[in-house]
């Protein structure tokens, strides 16, 4: 793992209780990176892809780059695996009292005001990704393809609020919202989230955009196609992966937001992350593990469809 | 390149029709029922206190929370103020009548008026003369939790946070009221001084002797990190505490008023002006104080019945602490504008070194 | 001649932005010049105060805390992210690669500081390891100092390095360090100079994709800082949330972005302009959860 900065010894004796899991789940890393290894995701790349590509075969790999990168996931990995651990334990606090399905019965059956937040900020984190993305994707295509006198204000607006600290976003929307006389809701959560995402669709489309040959548009435009044919039969084909990234970017900000959506939220509109705050402070936690592993066997089964589009942002 | 964009095309549709059925869910829940919004501190009343609730009068109830008054009060100021109740404390109680945001009670609605402990309402007039517009809650203060396993011979006083010997295990509240407010029961003055000496004199106490023996401030995790043995000592809220310990290893804790006092508080249940639901809100309010409902809800966090009289023989659970423990405590008032002079004295305890 | 759609195509989210961004914003720099309400918010009368209220020096010690504890957090997450990308770069399967440095980002940031809590404390998973291996005989203090601030601050972001270091490291033709290795240089050497001078966009992007988010951050210092952990985030937020002087959280605020601004632009031009173009892709997928996250 990387540099875990050791300090001196705190004081007092510290009871030596060491659970079976825990040694477990010591062991479980181990054997990760074993698979990891098998499964070529480490140590691969170091054979045929690289005479490809440089035309050589190296003669030492790079074995330290990949101990390191089978070392990051282990780190990325590594609280996912405590809060799946935590997900199983039958007492609610940090100590192993034993195995228990108790918190995924409570998850599925007793917790009616988490799924409507969940609901609440899967509607949101939609909805939004979808505004975003439409009103983004053309702003680029717009910016991409021609100049204009406000170009250069567009292209500002993309980047100033990603410096923007999120509680001065939230208070000044619902300073805004309160001025324009906007009862607080879904309505104004949906407003926020989407002025948020729209930069990041902007520039991962723009960025799309950009290394796509112009040729073809001309060509296109040269065929007799109009501009709408050339925008839905040319320009946005030629985009699919960036408004995908794009898309997916808008959902995953969306579904974490927690700051913004505190000061723009109304009655009823509490999302996820408000949700989680609240109950992660008052000794609710291990629904939330539940929750947690839940949600991320739900991504894997999500993303793992949608890996291609992964993969082309990631070739180019 | 086609099918990508069919796949793109086919998750959108998903989405829309997903946000579609779910605002169509909800609407059509609106129409069927009557709805109670509540603005409260984070899990302050018992979900099966709210079941009740709703299963009696057939109501649906939406419970936001907020985890500090000055955020609650920033949204409502702003607008928020479709909630019909709100839980706000003393000192907000008295800011939201002088801000004309609250609507008078009607009193002669609440039933189980009679059950509310006079003491308290003796106290509540100060923030808000002759109960016209908000009704005690709860009363309670921050006490401070020891790990008994770890810490021995100590006695219920803030002289704890001055043992070398705990040094770097223990913590207190990242909150200035309350903080400051600690320091001036432990030298013997108000809690609400807005002397500049005795804010001097509390602000050293913190700085010199306190501080240096604490490993952090925290508000927000003091209780996970108390009940993991991070730390030993830590001044919080019992029924944070204790919602991270399973029975079994309760008795490990001691939970203590000290004996100095320090900021009490008084939650009281407030009607906004804009409330639709104006007469419910009153059901809901006298139905907390309904004896057997008070009690539950004193059970569910282990408070004891600090505010409503016959509750208290019918308490099953355990307490933290008992009622008679918060009579040195002193209500929390609110300072307008000399809360400057806490300002500044509290940002060289938290910012320095 | 072709018309010009262009203003047509960006008017929707011109509009959407301008009302939606520009004008709050707008209300909050005016807030940043008047005179704080009593119960938050402002009183309609000009003032200087908050901008004088600046120059507090206790408020320029947390300015350099911030700036330090990012500068190490940002070099650290560099530092793993490099051999990262270089090591999915160079992989036959660069999708699932990429896939696994982004799953742990659909959990809830707070669950995973609380994870890592739970990980780093006296009777936590990492103690008990070293305790298991007879490496210490007491627990060691992780938690509640500015190491662990840093360690979860470089996990919190290292995904959105990673992500374009990778892109132009994919790019890069390896053939070059090849040569230089054969023109005598070494290992180090070889990387140094000619691998990095080459991959400088995605460098710069990695670097404003991870310093921006951690100068601003505020859950993680609150979490798992200790007493002397309070950053720049917090001062902003606490100015809002439990003192209710707004302008000055947003004289504070203003100065950060102006700052900030001003930094990543000079930092950006510094290196070729259309490398970071090309990068700022998939850099921005990295920026798009640092928003939650700080």
């Amino acid at each position: 793992m990387s540099g875990e900065e050791t300090r001196a010894a705190g004081e007092g004796p510290g009871r030596l209780r060491k659970p079976l899991f825990r040694r477990l789940a010591i062991a479980v890393p181990h054997r990760l990176v074993h698979l990891l290894r098998r499964a070529r995701i480490v140590r691969a790349g170091r054979g045929r892809a690289t005479v490809e590509r440089s035309g050589a075969p190296r003669k030492r790999g790079s074995s330290l780059s990949d101990y390191v990168f089978g070392a990051v996931i282990l780190f990325l990995f590594a609280p996912l695996m405590v809060l799946f651990i935590y997900s199983f334990n039958a007492s609610k606090g940090g100590s192993w009292t034993g195995f228990s399905l108790v918190w995924y019965e409570k998850l599925f059956l007793g917790s009616d005001e988490l799924w409507r937040a969940f609901g609440n900020s899967l509607a949101i984190a939609l909805g939004s990704a979808l505004g975003a993305t439409a009103l983004g994707t053309l702003a680029a295509v717009g910016t991409q393809r021609y100049a204009f006198w406000y170009r250069p204000y567009v292209a500002a607006m993309s980047f100033v609020p990603m410096i923007m600290p999120e509680i001065v976003v939230g208070v000044s929307l619902l300073v805004f919202f309160a001025g324009v006389g906007l009862k607080l809701g879904m309505l104004t959560v949906w407003i926020a989230h989407t002025t948020f995402n729209i930069p990041f669709v902007y520039l991962l489309v723009s960025a799309r955009l950009e290394e796509s040959d112009p040729s073809i548009v001309e060509a296109a435009r040269d065929l007799g196609a109009t501009e709408t044919q050339t925008l839905f039969k040319v320009i946005l084909p030629m985009a699919v992966p960036g408004i995908a990234s794009g898309f997916l970017t808008a959902v995953t900000l969306s579904l974490e937001d927690f700051v913004i959506t505190f000061f723009v939220s109304g009655p009823g509109s509490t999302t996820l992350p408000l949700y989680i705050y609240s109950a992660i402070r008052f000794g609710v936690s291990p629904v939330i593990n539940a929750l947690s592993a839940v949600m991320v066997a739900g991504t894997v089964l999500l993303v793992y469809p949608l890996r291609s589009f992964l993969k082309s942002f990631a070739a180019r | 390149m086609k099918s990508r964009l069919r796949g793109a095309a086919l998750f959108a549709a998903c989405a829309i029709a997903l946000c579609i059925g779910g605002c169509a869910r909800k609407s059509g829940e609106a129409a069927a029922q009557k709805k109670l919004y509540i603005f409260n501190w984070t899990y302050y009343t018992p979900d099966s206190v709210i079941e009740k609730f709703k299963k009696e009068y057939g109501v649906e109830l939406v419970y936001d929370s907020f985890a500090s008054n000055e955020e609650m009060f920033a949204k409502l100021k702003a607008g928020g103020s479709d909630y019909d109740i709100v839980f706000p404390s003393a000192d907000y109680v008295s800011i939201m009548i002088k801000e004309g945001m609250l609507a008078e009670i009607d009193k002669s609605k609440l039933m189980n008026l009679k059950n509310v402990d006079p003491a308290v309402l003796a106290r509540a007039e100060e923030y808000d003369p002759g109960m016209k517009y908000a009704l005690p809650y709860y009363m309670g203060a921050a006490g401070v939790a020891v790990n008994k396993t770890k810490v021995k011979g100590y006695e219920p006083s803030w002289s704890i946070f001055r043992r070398k010997d705990l040094a770097g295990k223990m913590t207190m509240l990242d909150d200035m009221r309350e903080v400051m407010g600690d320091a001036l029961a432990a030298l013997g003055k108000s809690v609400n001084s807005v002397d500049a000496g005795d804010l001097a004199a509390a602000g050293k106490l913190v700085n010199e002797s306190w501080k240096p023996n604490l490993l952090k401030f925290d508000a927000e995790a003091f209780a996970k990190g108390f009940a993991a043995g991070e730390f030993w000592v830590a001044q919080g809220y019992a029924e944070s505490i204790f919602a991270e310990y399973e029975e079994a290893r309760r008795s490990e804790v001691d939970f203590f008023i000290p004996k100095e006092g320090g900021p009490l508080y008084i939650d009281s249940m407030v009607i906004l002006k804009g409330s639709k639901n104006k007469e419910l809100a009153l059901k809901f309010m006298d139905f907390i104080h309904r004896p057997e409902i008070y009690a539950e809800f004193c059970d569910a966090f282990g408070f004891p019945a600090t505010c409503n009289v016959p509750a208290r023989p019918l308490k099953k659970g355990p307490q933290w602490y008992k009622a008679e423990d918060l009579a040195p405590c002193e209500l929390k008032k609110d300072l307008g504008a000399d809360l400057e002079k806490y300002n500044a004295i509290w940002q060289e305890i938290r910012v320095g070194k | 001649m072709k018309r010009n759609y262009g203003g047509l195509y960006a008017a929707p989210q011109a509009l959407w932005l301008s009302l939606f961004f520009a004008a709050p914003l707008a209300i909050i720099v005016a807030y940043s010049f008047m005179k704080k309400g009593l119960y938050g918010g402002v009183e309609p009368e000009a003032s200087l105060d908050a901008y004088r209220a600046l120059a507090n020096p206790t408020l320029l010690l947390v300015a350099f805390r911030t700036l330090w504890v990012s500068l190490a957090a940002t070099a650290a997450t560099i530092l793993v992210a490099l051999p990262c990308g270089y090591s999915i770069a160079r992989s036959r399967n660069q999708s699932l690669g990429l896939f696994l440095v982004i799953v742990p980002f659909w959990t809830n940031f707070l669950v995973r500081i609380y994870a890592w809590i739970a990980i780093l404390g006296n009777e936590g998973f990492l103690n008990d390891f070293l305790r298991l291996a007879g490496l210490v005989g007491e627990p060691l203090q992780f938690l509640y100092n500015q190491g662990a601030v840093i360690l979860v601050l470089v996990y919190m972001y290292l995904p959105y390095a990673i992500l374009p270091l990778f892109s132009t490291i994919d790019k890069f033709d390896f053939t070059l360090l090849e040569a230089a290795r054969d023109l005598g240089a070494s290992r180090l050497e070889a990387i140094v100079k000619v691998l990095l001078p080459n991959i400088r966009g995605g460098l710069v992007t990695a670097v404003l994709f991870t310093f921006i988010p951690i100068f601003g951050a505020y859950a993680v210092p609150l979490l798992v800082g200790g007493k002397d952990s309070y950053m720049l985030g917090n001062v902003i937020a606490d100015q809002v949330t439990k003192t209710r002087n707004w302008p000055l959280a947003s004289a504070i605020s203003m100065t950060v972005t102006f700052l900030t601004a001003v930094a990543a632009m000079l930092f950006a031009l510094r290196s070729r302009r259309k490398a970071v173009h090309v990068e700022i892709d998939a850099g921005v997928e990295a920026t798009a959860a640092t928003r939650a996250a700080s």
